[in-house]
């Protein structure tokens, strides 16, 4: 088994590649090969994958792709390679749950089967949306309210202070921080649920470390992120903090973007990539893998080849894994209009009866700050724990049809340019206004005449 | 089919089967043949990989295509290049050159591979500068390689500001005017380029070679 002290002296030791290389010589020929030896095509009539055949030759193509590749680590140049036995003795240790937060409010973080017919985890909130300094506290607070909502997510870049852009790892930065742990921790405290765990990731490079403190920031039990680079790297700042969040003994989430059309090619391909993606994830010591099913042109999540790769690849990781994981929904309309509902409801209908928990949903091109609601994340919450009711081909038939309503109106430019926070919020009593009720009514009135299940 | 459409039909294959040796040697039998270097750069290189643009636009093609082969087309042009220089009308002829890169604290750059690759299938000298590009580092290879344009990439809401900020450093080191300068990425808009004073926004690779092309015609029209 790896240990991750291991994984970071490799990013030192391991074969040197050039960047260009790793990509088109090491990835892009690979996957290519692995698609034929194991015959993965994308199909584009199907949404929600139902084929268990296809999902475990992708998990074997995606270990096998691990395994050729490594992970690059771009400021050393070097490759951080493992072998099977360490993958398989890995695998094999992997938690299949845990505990996050504490006390009353300490979250079950657990990993799903295919079609299981628990809910998922819902990881919500603002997802890493641009959020004001004024609006921070309130912001999240509104979220970690909403009950269905297990952890807080990602509580906002702060991309200011006092009306000074913040450089990442400047001093501004580290104060930064410190404010985004202790804003975050005053959040949870004014919801009343002190103890409820936060994924953290203050976006301040290096200097977020700083938001960690016990007493006023993020605890040990909260989860700290990061990202894989796509494709299948990482850089000094990622193995620093990974190091250091393995050190106080905090549970890791670790996210990737397979981007489809990138170097994996189609969705077939790129869905060998998310699974060696996963994968790498683990060796690193990673507890939760985000799956965010990328499109390199449409620039979002909730696409038809985006829709068929989550099933696939969370297929591939619950029949073949023990790893919990959960999946991003990354949308082109925005909060505050119908066509958010039916695309974040396409994936979340999508991943959940594959095996995946829930992370989001959030749109793809926030327009100005605070683009985000508690309401709608609530929604997403009630359609994921109803999508747990579901088979996959009744998914796939209900999938079929959302994404009907929003496929002419999928690029950025035309889709719904939404609200803000403060627009469907009585930022008060932060509670949703009567526009943002009435959108949240008919959206579930819709989605219930489409056979969804919703309590 | 004559000698030359012979060559022309090697050097298109080369494009799109990504071969740079093949490329070269097409390359060399066009020179050998005595045609016209621009003529054979525009058929033989020029609209095969402006084909294969388009069907990477349409999903037909994918990325690892799409950056073989203008690499292809960059190791033939290479072989052209002095032939090309040697004409009277080249400078009229040759597109801008481009310094393109990821700013500082930013280390994404599959966005910055697309749009170099279309910018190259578009006829430009690109030089890349990679990730995480200290602000001075553009400034100095952007006079190194006499660049027209400057292009900055970033990925993140935090580093966009690097954009900003280099700006306001070619305004301070007196050398804005030299240089075009077109911004993008994920949270990158237009009203966040007209607010830093870029020249030209660009949503991705193809509204790039657009915007660029569309400068061209303005600078030849007031040439």
């Amino acid at each position: 088994m790896l240990n991750y002290l291991e994984a970071i002296k490799r990013a030192e030791t391991g074969p040197m590649s050039m960047s260009d290389d790793f990509a088109i010589q090491l990835i892009a020929k690979k996957v290519t090969e692995l698609q034929r030896k194991y015959d993965i095509r994308y199909d584009p009539d199907v949404r929600v994958n139902t084929d268990d055949d296809l999902a475990d030759r992708v998990w074997q193509a995606g270990r096998e792709l691990i395994l050729h590749t490594g992970l690059f680590s771009l400021n050393s140049r070097r490759r951080i390679m493992f072998d099977e036995q360490e993958i398989d003795e890995t695998l094999a240790a992997v938690r299949p749950e845990f505990t996050a937060g504490e006390g009353k409010d300490a979250a079950h973080v657990y990993r799903r089967d295919v079609e299981d017919t628990r809910p998922p985890v819902i990881f919500g909130g603002p997802f890493n949306a641009d959020v004001h300094e004024d609006m921070f506290v309130k912001l999240n607070e509104a979220f970690a309210s909403e009950p269905l909502v297990d952890v807080l997510l990602l509580p906002g870049y702060l991309k200011n202070l006092d009306g000074i852009d913040i450089r990442p790892n400047s001093g501004l930065s580290t104060r930064a921080a410190m404010l985004y742990g202790r804003w975050s921790r005053e959040a949870i405290d004014r919801a009343g649920r002190p103890g409820m765990p936060i994924v953290g990731h203050a976006v301040m490079a290096l200097n977020e470390i700083a938001c960690t403190n016990e007493e006023w920031g993020l605890r040990k039990n909260d989860l700290r992120a990061y990202a894989i680079i796509s494709e299948l790297q990482v850089d000094d700042v990622t193995l620093t903090r990974l190091a250091y969040y393995h050190a106080i003994g905090s549970p890791v989430y670790i996210s990737s973007t397979p981007l489809i059309g990138g170097f994996g090619g189609g969705p077939d391909g790129t869905a060998i990539i998310g699974v060696a993606a996963h994968v790498a994830s683990v060796m690193l010591g990673s507890h939760v893998m985000h799956l965010g099913p990328q499109h390199i042109q449409l620039k979002q999540q909730t696409n038809a080849m985006s829709l068929w790769m989550g099933s696939v690849i969370k297929q591939a990781v619950a029949r073949n894994s023990k790893m919990i994981n959960t999946t991003s929904v990354t949308t082109s309309g925005r909060p505050g209009s119908l066509q958010y509902i039916y695309e974040f409801s396409a994936l979340a209908l999508s991943v959940v009866t594959s095996g995946s928990n829930l992370t989001g949903p959030r749109p793809a091109e926030p327009l100005g700050w605070n683009n985000v609601s508690p309401l709608m994340c609530r929604l997403f919450a009630e359609v994921g724990r109803a999508a747990a009711k579901l088979d996959r081909e009744e998914a796939d038939r209900i999938v079929e049809a959302l994404h009907e309503k929003y496929k002419d109106t999928i690029q950025l430019k035309d889709a719904p340019k939404g609200l803000s926070f403060e627009a469907m919020y009585d930022v008060n009593t932060l509670q949703p206004n009567e526009g943002h009720r009435a959108l949240y009514m008919q959206g579930k009135t819709e989605l219930r005449e489409l056979g969804i299940p919703l309590e | 089919m004559s000698k030359h459409d012979d060559i022309i039909e090697r050097m298109q294959e080369s494009i799109i089967e990504a071969e740079e040796e093949d490329a070269e040697a097409a390359a060399e039998a066009a020179l050998a043949a005595g045609m016209d270097p621009l003529d054979a750069v525009e058929k033989g290189f020029a609209e095969p990989i402006r084909n294969l643009g388009e069907a990477f636009n349409r999903m037909e093609i994918f990325l690892p295509q799409l950056v073989l082969s203008a690499a292809a087309m960059k190791a033939g042009l290479s072989v052209l290049e002095p032939a090309l220089k040697a004409r009277a009308d080249y400078e009229a002829s040759r597109k801008g050159t481009v310094a393109i890169g990821t700013v500082e604290g930013d280390i994404h750059d599959i966005g910055k591979t697309v749009v170099i690759a279309m910018l190259r299938s578009a006829g430009y000298e690109v030089h890349d500068l990679g990730a995480d590009v200290p602000m001075p580092n553009f400034l100095q290879v952007a006079q190194q390689v006499k660049a027209d344009v400057i292009a900055m990439s970033a990925l993140l809401s935090t580093t966009m500001l690097r954009q900003r900020d280099l700006i306001e450093l070619m305004e301070i080191k007196g050398v804005r005017g030299m240089y075009y300068v077109i911004v993008g990425g994920a949270p990158v808009n237009e009203s966040w380029a007209r607010e830093i004073g870029a020249d030209a926004f660009a949503l991705d690779a193809f509204e790039t070679v657009a915007v660029l092309n569309a400068r061209e015609r303005l600078e030849s029209s007031n040439a």
